[in-house]
């Protein structure tokens, strides 16, 4: 009996498709809901060290004494550099290296983006390991600038300092390197791709090279200040992938417990641990993940699979000085040291709400995957809804049984004719599909145009296109109404936005899989395209419909973004070049190719309701 | 053939000259997809097999190589170059295009000496069956991958071209160099037989049993004289247990979208014979029953053991259920009964682009693991499954309405 209930659901449509409207609004709301809820104890947890090898901060930390004098050296000589060529700095710094006695590699790159040059030279030392065999190595890294251009005096320093006293220590059962790179967001990402021999032309190989790299530690510590407050762990990798988070507990554990430094995530410099912090924390982890673009020098090496943190410094107040920043980097070496294979017993799929507070991907990714299932089940209610047939759909029905009953007439007559069967009214699938297939064609445009375009003409290419997508969806709709009949219109728009929900659910689906924060934002900002709608009847809800996409669209999306952090929109998009050129970000193609061609078609929908009312089709 | 084949044609065409030309590193990035390339098909293999082949090696040893012997003459004799090897394959994908053509032009799909559907004037023209072939995602990715599946499905639709025109020689050879090329295509025999013999145009027909046992023997004759041919290229019989050996035992477990790979990783070795041919038979078992169940539409029931051996097959890939797919085009007039036609074609979607995410997580990223890639599989064949299942139905259903024309539009209760 198990087919009755769908064949008898067939006959009563409304029930289907209110099941259907209200199953994907419920979606929805409880996808939306249960983010909200995460931040609370009862559904977040505790961290704790997953693999027992690390032993975080089980050993005693040495680094401290006469070697902070050492530091202060290193950094009045980095000082002196500041304002020299690479040249300059990377000679001087490996000359630094090999008096400490270790095997030095310099590597020069140069990438174009955003009609930009942007080049440097990149100075790296390897310590190779006393007790071990070359085929696994750590990595300290001190970018040359810091993501904010400023001059990282404390890190390099420190860098040069511990790879003189790591160099003295018998105990290293992995290869270190010590990199300085020349600054935070093209360098590193040179070096890594040249470790792996996946570096394009304008980047050298590396000349000297050791294993696997088995984990990333960034040193930030800018500033003539030696004092700091607080220890900023930022751990974002490009597109949106995450560091293992057993690398994250050890550096928290190990500064807060055994240096007794406080931790920071996310830029929240004075989190209490309440609910409100807490849910900040997680949506500013989720924005930065959503972006994928890089936070640190680190990021360039989560995408390797190589798991990495930048440890900054933040604040000149405190008490702490380049002596507890050594020995937290010593104490994380030491356990990083200690790995007996890769890191995989933690997390890769977390969201951090607090330094020792998290939820697991089991937890939070159902709320990104209701918000698709949401579009996905409005694209199945609009499948079902007899709207998206052609013609008249009751008086077609009862042809058919008028027929079918000639049929039986005619079967006591004729036995064995074969009977011509009306299938009833059809989905015109041909218009929908090429409208969809057609836009989201129409995506590479824009991704191409972006990413080629000069820095200078970039704001007026984002203002052009802006007109051309408000104009381009109207213009679409004026010439379908034209051309196709009027009784077929309102089915072709239903269905074309039943496809395009579908394929938005979908990406949206795989997405979340991938970066759930980019997801589950670009499904909140598509939620309006669930029923914005044809409404040819009744021009003033369609008028809100039309506003509510304006203010959805990706563009607006790109102006709150450059609001939030106080730029200007054609930074944003240089940031977006500079990231597809350079990282290989893949938040532009989502953008282009995914997001705006559904709010296109959802546009093209809305303003036929304009375009039919006007020319009195009203179906 | 008239101009909307031929612009069909054309479009399809160039669409694959322009995928290899403006993107020069597509061939290779696709080949490396466990979801086009398998052990058995891949052209990297291939490639491999040629230059042993050419510098005197038996192709076999090394254990890489899985294709036929006459694939590497083919490839052999042509001059080395990537151009020439991409022209084959669009023209590989051209023939298979006509020979849809000409499967859909005889009408066969819709009228057979035992049926006549009441839907046949719903049927789609001869160009969009060619067209649904040539722009279907799966075959155009197929055909850039390169993979030697597509030489197989060109002959597999040549045979079938040949037989809804009642010309069994053709119809024969060809289908034996399908089974010789991947050994599954065997299982096409038994409905093969049937649509030539009801497509025979003489007048005098033979009885089937007749004429199923000259055709077998003109079978087997023309699969001995390809192994003959084999063994003089190659020089020794090593061949077979290199590429149908694999076929049948599975030696390589490397991931594809079909269902073996993770079921004979996890299990234990004693178990593995048993299982081998558990699974062997599994696919066996279908020919009999669809070929009986079908018998009024020889050519629904050789579409749907390609369709059921495109899931169960040791080595599938997505060049299998592309050709079903483009097959099933030819039965388009049922599709009105089929039930679950959108959940279908969604849940094939979603499983085309999570199958490479959740890959990707695996094997790149490293933060999934197989169970990731496996799930999708298993999404995948299942849609597959209920594709074939509710293509079933729907063509049951209109031989039910034929015979009994009161019923249409009531509904089906299951008991």
């Amino acid at each position: 009996m198990a087919l009755r209930v769908p064949v008898n659901l067939r006959k009563n449509l409304s029930v289907v498709l209110y099941a259907f409207q209200g199953l994907s609004i419920l979606a929805v709301i409880v996808g939306l809901a249960s983010l909200l809820l995460l931040p609370l104890d009862e559904y977040s947890r505790r961290t704790y060290i997953s693999e027992n090898a690390l032993l975080p901060g089980q050993v005693h930390a040495y680094f401290g004494g006469s070697e902070q004098n050492i530091v202060r050296a290193f950094r009045r000589e980095v000082d002196l550099l500041g304002n020299s060529t690479s040249d300059v700095v990377s000679e001087r710094m490996a000359e630094i290296f090999r008096s400490a006695g270790l095997k030095v590699g310099k590597q020069r790159y140069s990438y174009k983006a955003a009609g930009g040059e942007y080049t440097g030279e990149n100075v790296y030392a390897v310590l190779h390991a006393p007790r071990g065999d070359a085929t696994e190595a750590i990595v300290l890294c001190a970018p040359w600038k810091n993501i904010d251009h400023l001059l990282n005096e404390g890190g390099v320093a420190l860098t040069l300092a511990l790879s003189r006293y790591f160099k003295r220590w018998s105990l290293w059962s992995k290869d270190i390197i010590f990199l300085i790179s020349s600054d935070a967001r093209a360098g590193p990402q040179a070096w890594v791709d040249a470790y792996h021999d996946l570096h394009g032309e304008n980047i050298q190989s590396l000349s000297v090279k050791s294993g696997a790299i088995q984990g990333v530690v960034v040193v930030d510590y800018p500033g003539a200040y030696h004092r700091f407050e607080s220890l900023h762990i930022i751990y974002d990798g490009i597109n949106g992938q995450l560091p293992n988070l057993d690398l994250i507990n050890t550096a928290v554990q190990i500064s807060r417990d055994q240096m007794g430094l406080r931790t920071d995530l996310q830029e929240m410099w004075d989190h209490n641990d309440g609910y409100r912090h807490r849910l900040r924390t997680m949506l500013r982890g989720m924005v930065n993940q959503a972006l994928g673009h890089s936070t640190g020098p680190h990021s360039s090496f989560i995408p390797y699979h190589i798991d990495a943190i930048t440890l900054a410094t933040h604040g000149d107040g405190g008490w702490h000085d380049e002596g507890s920043l050594g020995r937290t980097v010593e104490s994380v070496f030491r356990s990083l040291n200690n790995l007996l294979e890769h890191f995989h017993q933690s997390f890769f799929f977390y969201l951090l709400m607090a330094p020792k507070r998290f939820v697991s991907i089991g937890t939070y990714l159902p709320s990104a995957m209701l918000l698709a299932v949401g579009l996905t089940l409005t694209a199945i209610r609009l499948w079902v809804d007899p709207r998206s047939r052609s013609g008249e759909v009751g008086e077609k029905v009862e042809e058919v049984k008028e027929k079918s009953e000639k049929g039986e007439k005619g079967k006591e007559g004729k036995a064995g004719e074969v009977v011509a069967v009306d299938v009833g009214p059809k989905r015109e699938l041909f218009l929908p599909m090429s409208i969809v297939i057609g836009v989201h064609f129409c995506g590479v445009i824009p991704f191409a145009v972006f990413n080629s375009v000069d820095y200078k003409s970039m704001s007026s290419a984002f203002y052009i296109f802006i007109a051309a997508s408000v104009i381009l969806p109207t213009l679409i709709s004026i010439l379908i109404t034209l051309t196709a009949s009027p009784h077929r219109l309102l089915p072709a728009f239903h269905l074309s936005r039943c496809f395009s929900l579908l394929f938005l659910g979908m990406f949206l689906s795989t997405l979340a899989t991938l970066n759930f924060s980019l997801s589950f934002l670009i499904g909140l900002f598509s939620l309006p395209l669930t029923f914005a709608r044809t409404t040819p009847k009744s021009v003033p809800l369609a008028l809100l419909n039309s506003i509510l996409l304006q203010v959805t669209s990706p563009f607006a999306a790109l102006f709150i973004i450059a609001g939030y952090w106080g730029l200007g929109v054609e930074d944003i998009l240089k940031e977006a070049s500079f990231g597809w050129w350079v990282w290989r970000m893949w938040t532009p193609v989502v953008v282009w190719c995914v997001w705006w061609p559904a709010w296109v078609v959802g546009r093209i929908s809305v303003d036929s309701s304009f375009v039919m009312a006007a020319m009195g089709k009203t179906g | 053939m008239d101009r909307k084949c031929l612009l069909a044609i054309g479009a399809g065409a160039l669409i694959r000259l322009l995928l290899f030309t403006a993107f020069p590193s597509l061939p290779t990035t696709l080949a490396q997809r466990v979801e086009i390339s398998t052990p058995v098909t891949s052209y990297k293999r291939l490639q491999e097999g040629i230059y042993l082949y050419t510098h005197g090696v038996s192709p076999y040893d090394g254990g890489v190589f899985h294709q036929a012997p006459l694939l590497l003459s083919l490839f052999s004799i042509l001059p080395p170059s990537t151009i020439i090897t991409n022209l084959l394959y669009v023209f590989a994908d051209i023939f298979s295009a006509i020979s849809l053509i000409r499967i859909a032009s005889s009408g066969v799909p819709t009228v057979t000496p035992h049926h006549v559907s009441p839907r046949k004037a719903n049927s789609w023209p001869p160009w969009a069956i060619a067209a649904a072939f040539l722009f279907n995602p799966f075959t155009i990715a197929t055909c850039i991958a390169r993979p030697t599946i597509v030489f197989t499905n060109t002959i597999i639709l040549h045979s079938v071209a040949a037989a809804v025109n009642g010309r069994r020689g053709p119809a024969f050879v060809s289908m034996a160099m399908a089974a010789y090329l991947s050994l599954y295509p065997v299982l096409l025999l038994p409905p093969l037989l049937f649509l030539t013999y009801d497509s025979l145009k003489t007048t005098s027909k033979p009885s089937i049993q007749a004429f199923s046992a000259i055709t077998t023997i003109m079978l087997s004759i023309v699969l001995m004289i390809y192994f003959k041919l084999s063994h003089l290229i190659t020089g020794s019989w090593e061949f077979i247990a290199s590429t149908y050996g694999v076929h049948l035992l599975l030696p390589d477990l490397t991931p594809n979208v079909g269902l073996w790979w993770y079921f004979f990783i996890e299990m234990f070795d004693s178990f593995r014979a048993f299982f081998l041919c558990l699974f062997q038979l599994h696919l066996l078992i279908y020919v009999p029953s669809v070929c009986l169940r079908l018998r009024k539409q020889p050519l629904f029931a050789l579409i749907t053991l390609i369709g059921i051996s495109s899931i169960f097959k040791s080595y599938p890939a997505i060049g299998d259920t592309g050709l079903y797919l483009s097959l099933l085009m030819l039965y388009n007039h049922t599709f009105s009964l089929m039930r679950y036609t959108f959940f279908l074609a969604a849940a094939i979607l979603y499983a085309t682009f999570l199958g490479p995410a959740f890959y990707y997580l695996w094997v790149y990223a490293g933060s999934g693991n197989a169970n990731f890639f496996y799930a999708i599989t298993l999404v995948w064949s299942i849609s597959n499954a209920l594709i074939v299942a509710d293509a079933i139905y729907a063509v049951l259903r209109d031989e039910h309405e034929t015979e009994r024309p009161e019923l249409i539009g009531k509904d089906v209760v299951q008991i």
